[in-house]
């Protein structure tokens, strides 16, 4: 998958842009994200239903994977199911 | 040959005197546009530089696939790490220039302004229009009357050259000026260009908090609560993730004037993207301006939407002020741009062209000279004042 892709929960609102990605399955409420999102949600995972942030870089333990949260929503994100975390914010002003 | 004007230099005097007027400040009435425009460029020897920005050129024009301009603002190396994804290609040299030059030059303009700010970075298309009104007024409150001779406290909490000028403004003009710092994230300039950094922030007395610190950020809250003042250039979500909420505490100050300064506007969408002094004039229209008039694009001074808001913002809020009535202002760098080059241009379209052209003709000589000012206050060091201000 390239960075730059822009996916979408099935399970909640939840939308990312991929910034880095490894091999694995990216995921949010506990579902694959998709490209398109399906007519009917899938069930929110409870384990995974923390809730993304506008504008929050999500990263994984090895920094191997990273996502930008374009649009929250109740799920949480994970890649084969280990949740992923806020990376720490910027040291600048949004404007200046 | 001589040194070229400034574009908009005039319009940046025109409004100084409105506001030396307005304030009765003699302090304010001995300014001048050129000087307030021009002196980071002056005082730290930047070269004109084209399609480069001036001093330490962060933010490059770059021709896109179909035939637009592309803008981009890259001085936060973590931004570096987002140029995969705004190029869809993992394999760019993020550090390279040339490359992203390359990269550009593959895309559409609009998509790339589009992803770029999704992802947050500062980019601006030479053609776009103003995605917010110049100045908005984004919610009341209660009135304060206020005594003869109120000395006004302002709480800045605003970083770089934009707030710290309105703030600036507001202590030339006699008001008590607080500026707040985060412990883990200090004004970068105070270290990178102590030079403006002292023009604009001397005589503002300095607190230091730790935004992790619950007690910091109560006792910030209860000095804003006392403050006439706020001026900040954070993203609404990050000062409400801070606890910090803009509306409320203006809903519930008397006569609380709260400036907002944004790239491109603090509510809807525009609200979320980010924009620079630089970046935020090519979105403003200024270098397609230079464009039109010379044949030749490239950037008009030196982060001119900074100077042009901080002037703009405190010409807005001191009118708030002496309304008495709470408001919060979000003032949009982009479209503060717009306005001023629409406004120059009606004031006398041929000497705005005449000044374009000797701006695209003085690309690769000095940045024009003016005089530097003479500190006339204190600079303070980074928390000195944190115990007598958040002790209360």
């Amino acid at each position: 998958m390239k960075p730059g892709t822009r996916l979408k929960s099935v399970a909640d609102d939840t939308e990312v842009m991929v910034i880095r990605t490894g091999g694995g399955t990216i995921e949010c409420g506990g579902s694959p994200m998709a490209e398109e999102k399906p007519a009917d949600l899938a069930p929110l995972a409870a384990d995974f239903s923390a809730g993304t942030l506008m504008g929050k870089r999500y990263v994984d333990a090895d920094g191997q994977y990273e996502l930008l949260c374009v649009k929250p929503g109740k799920g949480s994100l994970s890649v084969d199911g280990v949740a992923l975390v806020i990376k720490d914010a910027k040291p600048l002003p949004a404007s200046d | 040959m001589s040194s070229p004007a400034i574009p908009l230099a005039r319009w940046a005097d025109r409004h100084l005197r409105l506001l030396a007027e307005e304030t009765g400040s003699p302090r304010i009435a001995a300014l001048t546009g050129d000087t307030i425009v021009g002196e980071r460029g002056s005082n730290g020897d930047y070269t004109i530089n084209g399609r480069i920005s001036a001093g330490l050129g962060g933010s490059r024009l770059m021709p896109t696939r179909d035939g637009g301009w592309f803008a981009l603002t890259l001085i936060r190396t973590e931004d570096r790490e987002l140029l995969p994804a705004l190029f869809l290609d993992d394999g760019i040299d993020v550090h390279s220039p040339e490359a992203i030059a390359a990269a550009v030059a593959q895309h559409d303009c609009a998509d790339l302004v589009m992803r770029g700010r999704l992802l947050g970075l500062p980019v601006a298309s030479a053609d776009e229009a103003p995605a917010s009104p110049p100045v908005e007024l984004l919610v009341e409150g209660p009135h304060r009357q206020r005594e003869p001779g109120h000395v006004p406290l302002v709480v800045d909490l605003s970083a770089i050259w934009a707030g710290p000028l309105a703030g600036h403004l507001f202590w030339l003009a006699g008001a008590e000026v607080v500026k707040v710092e985060s412990r883990s994230r200090p004004d970068l300039i105070r270290r990178d260009d102590p030079a403006t950094f002292d023009l604009i922030n001397q005589g503002k007395a300095s607190v230091m908090i730790d935004m992790a610190s619950d007690t910091d950020k109560a006792a910030l809250v209860g000095l804003i609560r006392r403050a006439d003042f706020v001026i900040e250039s954070s993203r609404v979500r990050a000062l409400k993730q801070l606890g910090i909420d803009a509306e409320a505490l203006v809903k519930e100050t008397p006569g609380l004037v709260w400036l907002s300064v944004t790239g491109h506007g603090a509510s809807g969408d525009a609200a979320m993207w980010t924009g620079i002094g630089n970046d935020c004039a090519v979105a403003g229209g200024l270098a397609r301006a230079l464009a039109d008039a010379s044949g030749t694009i490239g950037y008009v001074g030196d982060a001119i939407a900074d100077p042009l808001t901080g002037i703009t913002g405190a010409l807005e809020a001191w009118r708030a002020y002496r309304s008495g009535t709470a408001r919060r202002i979000g003032l949009a760098m982009s479209a503060i741009t717009a306005r001023a080059l629409a406004e120059e241009r009606a004031y006398d379209p041929a000497l705005l062209r005449a000044e374009l052209l000797g701006w695209a003709e003085a690309n690769g000589q000095p940045f024009p000279k003016v005089p530097r000012r003479a500190l006339a206050a204190e600079v303070r060091e980074l928390g000195a004042d944190t115990a007598a201000w958040l002790a209360c």
